[in-house]
């Protein structure tokens, strides 16, 4: 147990260096795009160990609290995550709702110390992100519900060996509809740009992390490196087949995320009234009508 | 389409028919301004806002140390003949003193804590007429009287930096451009081996 | 077999080599709280973009000023903005770095002689580096940025501590320029 509890701790320290690196190497993507040099590609290793390196100013003992919070429940959730076939700590708990329950620790570990703060950016940004949360995963629910009644299993590795036994028959070419709702709801889970109204640098001055400095902000910039991962890795295993090692990780986690953050480049920012009304709009009938053909009328490609 | 100069010397016939004018300027096409007398002032605001100047562009004052006057600007704008209207009218300088037009325009509200406080123009009728806007804790006379000396003001508040003495110095030492037109002359003689 | 003999490090030593540590981390990644009051703010965009493009040198701007460690003063300060100065640079968490830009900031500029804009931002807050120029080309500014990372390097960017030990005497100048650091007015209360 212990053991596994350390493996569990060392893939979320995969996790962390993997996104960060991606990561790194997507500011430099988008540099080039904008015709310039851009920066490093350790430049978010510099950010995160500057801010780690930095004083910081307390407001409160939930306020520190919460961060540890967050980082602690996310951490806890990365735990789970399986990156590969036999790269898993838990091989018997990496159901999808532990996912959906336990990364809700760590978001409201995050809202809950910014709140703490007193800063009312802070409350429009938790409340934004949460709005967004809530507007996002209603299709995406759809979506997996409707991939865990076709398998019969709801556990993410299972899920992913299913679409490898039957011959790589990825998700995103079986149910393309809700393919693309799961990229739509993944882009507003990253924070990507047309659905980033709670970040939102020039309008609320970063939301949530507006009296953050320093540590705390070190610490919740390493919190949200781990949940991208999460949601990342999520989407690989859900949509992509998983992969049988390593490589092939690495290489659909830098496609998807790669592919994600050219979308956002050219992209303005919505309002969050807009992104509740698209995707209670169009994301959430296409799920519906999704689920509705590959359940009743079993059409899947 | 209408004819804005037509507009102007409408504006111009209709205003000095039913106001006793002090002076008219037509300044340009889509200008006019009138000087009228301080009692003046509401019922030409009130009349102009009901034919068509509903905005008022600006409110302000300008100091005539020599006069003795303070003058007072109303600016008002039509949308449909864009046509702006300056309105002036001069009034005491020593104590200055009005009274607002908030219950015409109430948009004067912000210019007239303005005025307040660079020329120190009293508004009767505006409450927040004697509020600080722009300037915090000014203990000084307001700034924008011809009388008020900004330098001097300064370089009591202010800190100036001092510079050291070096350029001076500098300057002191011979002249580079001196040595370089003798060395330049030396060279030149001997070049020409003597010779002029 | 010989065993590698470690000389033992005092304290002071450790403690040194952790902050050079944290100094390499500090002067590649400068995030900048941009104060734009003045025109020089208007260098700032090819600074920032294609042109000149400061992300390589790990800069970027920030939202906040919890979050920034550089505080860029672009241009004159007049008496109503220096107040906000203090109080945004008195957020920033340490090690925080203050550049000038402009002459407006060295001795008042153009505004020398206004009775609205200070003239010698160094009075009130330490400043670390000074790009001269009115205004300074982006050349300058970015050497300005350049300069600072140097100066971090070589431990002489210490402004923030200067600020901490002589608090007093930088508040003395403040309150004697401004007469009162607090703001007072109707949209704080």
């Amino acid at each position: 147990m212990m053991l596994s509890m350390l493996y569990g701790v060392g893939i979320a320290f995969f996790g962390f260096v993997l996104h960060t690196s991606v990561a790194g190497i997507n500011r430099k993507i988008s540099g080039r795009l904008q015709k310039r040099y851009g920066p490093k590609w350790y430049q978010e290793f510099l950010d995160i160990f500057k801010l780690l390196s930095k004083r910081a100013t307390s407001h409160g003992w939930i306020f520190d609290f919460g961060v540890i919070m967050a980082l602690g429940g996310i951490i806890a959730t990365a735990m789970f995550i399986p990156v590969t076939n036999n790269f898993l700590a838990f091989p018997d708990f990496d159901n999808f709702f532990i996912f959906a329950y336990l990364i809700a620790v760590g978001m409201l570990g995050m809202a809950m110390s910014a709140s703490g703060s007193g800063n009312p950016l802070a409350s429009i940004g938790v409340m934004r992100a949460l709005t967004t949360m809530l507007a996002y995963d209603i299709p995406y629910m759809v979506v997996i519900v409707t991939i865990i009644k076709l398998t019969g299993t709801s556990s993410i590795s299972g899920l992913a060996l299913y679409q490898q036994a039957a011959g790589n028959n990825w998700f995103i070419v079986a149910l393309p509809l809700g393919a693309i709702v799961a990229v739509l709801a993944l882009m507003a889970g990253l924070g990507k740009k047309p659905f980033e109204t709670y970040i939102a640098p020039a309008e609320i001055a970063s939301g949530p992390l507006v009296e953050y400095g320093g540590k705390q902000l070190g610490m919740l910039f390493i919190m949200m490196e781990i949940t991208h991962f999460i949601e990342v890795s999520l989407f690989v295993n859900l949509f992509l087949g998983g992969a049988e090692n390593i490589f092939i990780f690495l290489v659909k986690y830098f496609a998807v995320y790669t592919a994600l953050s050219l979308i956002s480049n050219v992209y303005a920012r919505f309002k969050i009234d807009q992104v509740v009304l698209f995707f209670y709009k169009w994301p959430l009938l296409i799920a519906i009508v999704q689920g509705f053909i590959a359940i009743y009328l079993g059409w899947v490609i | 389409m209408m004819n804005s100069t037509n507009n102007a010397l409408e504006v111009i016939t209709l205003v000095e028919s039913k106001y006793n004018v002090v002076k008219t300027e037509h300044i340009s096409k889509y200008q006019v301004a009138f000087e009228v007398i301080r009692e003046d002032i509401h019922s030409m605001l009130n009349f102009l806002k009901n034919s068509g100047w509903k905005q008022l562009s600006y409110l302000s004052a300008i100091d005539w140390p020599e006069e003795d006057k303070m003058e007072l600007v109303y600016i008002v704008f039509n949308w449909d003949k864009g046509v702006h209207i300056q309105i002036r009218s001069k009034i005491d300088r020593e104590n200055p003193e009005m009274d607002s037009i908030l219950p015409i325009f109430p948009g004067c509200k912000y210019y007239e804590r303005e005025a307040h406080e660079f020329f120190g123009i009293v508004f009767h009728g505006n409450p927040d007429s004697m509020k600080q806007l722009i300037l915090e804790g000014w203990d000084d006379i307001p700034p924008l009287r011809k009388d008020f000396d900004p330098r001097a003001y300064s370089e009591a508040h202010f800190p100036q930096r001092e510079y050291t003495e070096t350029f001076i110095e500098l300057n002191q030492q011979e002249s580079k451009q001196e040595k370089r037109a003798a060395r330049q002359a030396h060279i030149d003689e001997v070049r020409k081996g003597g010779k002029k | 077999m010989k065993s590698t003999k470690f000389s033992e490090l005092s304290q002071e030593q450790v403690d040194r080599k952790w902050w050079e540590i944290g100094d390499f981390f500090r002067r590649n990644s400068l995030w900048m709280l941009m104060y734009c009051t003045g025109c020089c703010a208007i260098e700032l965009p090819p600074a920032m973009t294609s042109a000149y493009d400061m992300e390589r040198l790990g800069m970027g701007p920030m939202a906040t000023p919890r979050q920034a460690d550089i505080l860029l003063v672009s241009g004159y300060l007049s008496l109503k903005t220096l107040r906000r100065l203090i109080y945004t640079y008195e957020q920033m968490s340490e090690p925080k770095y203050v550049v000038g830009l402009g002459s407006c900031t060295i001795n008042g500029g153009i505004y020398h002689d206004s009775h609205a804009v200070i003239n010698q931002l160094d009075q009130y807050v330490p400043v670390d580096v000074y790009v001269a120029g009115c205004m300074p080309n982006t050349e300058a500014v970015m050497n300005g940025f350049v300069d600072l990372m140097d100066a971090i390097k070589h431990k002489t960017a210490n402004g923030w501590k200067k600020y901490r030990d002589n608090y007093d005497w930088y508040r003395q100048n403040q309150i004697a320029s401004l007469g009162e650091v607090e703001v007072h007015d109707e949209f704080h209360e």
